[in-house]
């Protein structure tokens, strides 16, 4: 317990720190993205990533200097995974940038949390948005699955939810690489969980967990980023139909769904299962 | 266009259009330029090719200046923009002047063969929303009025121009311009009274960006439309954004910290006892960030002499 209010440093902090600065120092962003409040909520963060959830990275070594379309499987009821994800790519990759989550359209008429998310270089999921952070060299996280993906039932677990096809149109349009990402842990942080759809409708709610415990219990995270997928360069500068991406899309979630398998047979015990090795 | 010999001013004493009128007479010594208005000039120019004549907002009054002076463009700087008051009595009075009028003015620049005329519309026609995208393109849906009816001047207006716009393209040269906030000694428009409060609520819970363009930047903008760019619908702003916060504590002395999101049931209440614009909060919660690299795409020699935060510091003077 103490171990997670430990002001655990960030490695290499001022390198870290110092690159960032120089590419979104200087004020607020156009979408709201504040270099100084998004470095002291990550020093906040930092700690909780390392010794609550102890994210472990795996893959850095398929993330160049190069601008991506990042593309996660969605987990966890609330959006924990994207968190760990933006702190993994701030702070364990190299170079480190601040990836530009989309988030839901609800998410932004939010008093306060879209303030603090929207610092943080969180952005609204929509397509022009999209389009123009692409055409500034940034690089977004995106959750194809949307909420299908984050608000599952425990029987769902680890099994990804059919993707949209708006981020491989962006993707096309902006001829830019995928970069699948699987996280594995973030299930479990609500491990008995049963989705209301019916309360949900009824509500107006785009979802209505009902869970055993309502704060997310420290299961321990592993991060999985895949080896970048380049785009069909025979659909760019088409219009392709639905039918046309679907190959390639389901490509994609197929490529998620094997890193997940496979990230399952090889992460550590937690605590719902008898405690594990030591060895992280 | 180069056969352009006379313009109207219709706003003639607006801070604006009389900014746009001293730099137009310097800048174009041998064209006759005749501004009108229903008030009286703010600052009296005294450029021998400029003339103000005060008059009523009438077809008449109109007509007798297309028949009389041989006018070959007009810049239309006079939307009658929000007050305090929503009372029916102004609101009607908006409409009037700003959709009945407007479509009054364009019917005579038709029918007195002008060449070119240029609108002032504003940006605010998008509408302050929680789902607008930042960088908004002149092609975006007008959203302003879905939330709040008070602003349908504002959208109508808009599309009132656009419309004839298009319909007559190839008899008339017509430029709609959306620029973003408009801020500088001579602009007394809301935003720049809100900045200049130092009791006006300012979001804690909500921190929207903002793009302000001064107001001779503005101006010179709006004079190099006159011949530099084509027909069409150009969102004027620069790339540069500053948050609320950032520009209030430019320009204000000290404001008020309170959480906005409560602010629209609160004014609700408040409307009963004083009027109130609630239906200006949305505009200092979320962002109404528009596209502005097409019409510099017609101007690129065109820089501006403002940056954004010289603009705000000159507002605290």
């Amino acid at each position: 317990m103490f171990k997670l209010f430990k002001k655990d440093k960030i490695e290499n902090i001022d390198n870290i720190f110092n690159y960032l600065a120089d590419k979104y120092g200087g004020g607020t962003d156009p979408w709201g993205l504040n270099f100084k409040r998004a470095k002291k909520y990550l020093n906040m963060i930092f700690p909780v990533f390392k010794n609550y959830f102890k994210v472990r990275t795996f893959g850095i070594e398929n993330v160049e200097d190069k601008q991506y379309m990042v593309v996660s499987n969605h987990s966890g009821q609330i959006a924990i995974d994207g968190l760990m994800i933006g702190t993994a790519f701030a702070t364990q990759v190299w170079p480190p940038r601040i990836l530009r989550p989309m988030v839901e359209r609800f998410f932004t008429n939010l008093p306060f949390i879209n303030k603090w998310a929207s610092e943080c270089g969180s952005v609204l999921g929509d397509r022009d948005n999209c389009q123009n952070l692409l055409e500034r060299g940034e690089s977004l996280l995106i959750f194809p699955e949307g909420v299908r993906g984050v608000a599952k039932s425990t029987k769902d677990f680890y099994h990804v939810q059919p993707f949209t096809k708006g981020f491989y149109r962006m993707a096309l349009k902006a001829n830019i690489e995928i970069l699948p990402v699987a996280v594995v842990g973030a299930e479990e942080t609500f491990p008995y969980v049963y989705q209301a759809k019916g309360l949900a409708k009824m509500l107006g709610m785009p979802a209505m967990p009902l869970s055993a415990n309502y704060f997310p219990l420290p299961s321990p995270m592993d991060i999985h980023i895949g080896k970048p997928i380049k785009v069909e360069q025979s659909l760019i500068d088409q219009d392709p139909s639905d039918k046309e991406l679907d190959e390639h899309i389901e490509k994609i979630q197929a490529t998620i769904q094997e890193m997940l398998n496979q990230g399952l047979k090889n992460r550590r015990n937690y605590i719902f299962k008898k405690r594990g090795n030591k060895n992280e | 266009m180069n056969n352009i010999k006379s313009v109207l001013i219709i706003g003639a004493s607006g801070g604006l259009a009389n900014i746009l009128c001293g730099i137009l007479s310097r800048k174009y010594p041998h064209l006759k330029i005749i501004g009108v208005d229903t008030r009286h000039p703010r600052v009296k120019i005294t450029t021998p090719n400029f003339e103000f004549i005060r008059i009523k907002y009438t077809r008449g009054n109109f007509e007798k200046i297309f028949r009389e002076r041989n006018i070959d463009a007009l810049f239309h700087l006079g939307r009658m923009s929000h007050s305090k008051s929503s009372s029916q009595s102004e609101v009607e009075e908006r409409l009037n002047l700003n959709l009945i009028g407007t479509n009054k003015i364009l019917e005579l620049a038709l029918k007195y063969q002008l060449q070119k005329v240029i609108i002032l519309s504003t940006h605010h026609v998008y509408g302050a929303l929680s789902d607008n995208p930042v960088f908004i393109k002149e092609d975006s849906p007008l959203r302003a009025s879905i939330k709040y009816p008070e602003l349908r001047d504002v959208t109508e207006m808009d599309s009132i121009c656009t419309n004839w716009m298009w319909k007559y393209k190839d008899q008339l040269e017509t430029i709609v311009l959306r620029p973003c906030n408009i801020i500088g000694p001579q602009i007394n428009n809301t935003i720049s009274q809100y900045l200049r409060s130092s009791i006006a609520p300012m979001p804690i819970d909500f921190n929207p960006t903002f793009q302000f363009i001064h107001e001779l930047d503005m101006a010179s903008i709006i004079c190099n439309c006159l011949f530099d760019v084509k027909t069409g619908i150009y969102n004027v702003a620069p790339e540069e954004t500053i948050t609320l916060k950032e520009a209030k504590e430019l320009v204000a002395h000290s404001y008020v910290p309170f959480p906005v999101s409560i602010l629209s049931p609160v004014a609700k209440i408040v409307k009963k006892l004083w009027t109130f614009p609630d239906y200006l909060i949305d505009y200092i919660k979320y962002p109404c960030i528009i596209d502005g690299r097409e019409l510099m795409r017609n101007l690129p020699d065109v820089e501006l002499r403002f940056t954004t935060k010289q603009a705000l510091k000159l507002l605290r003077l």
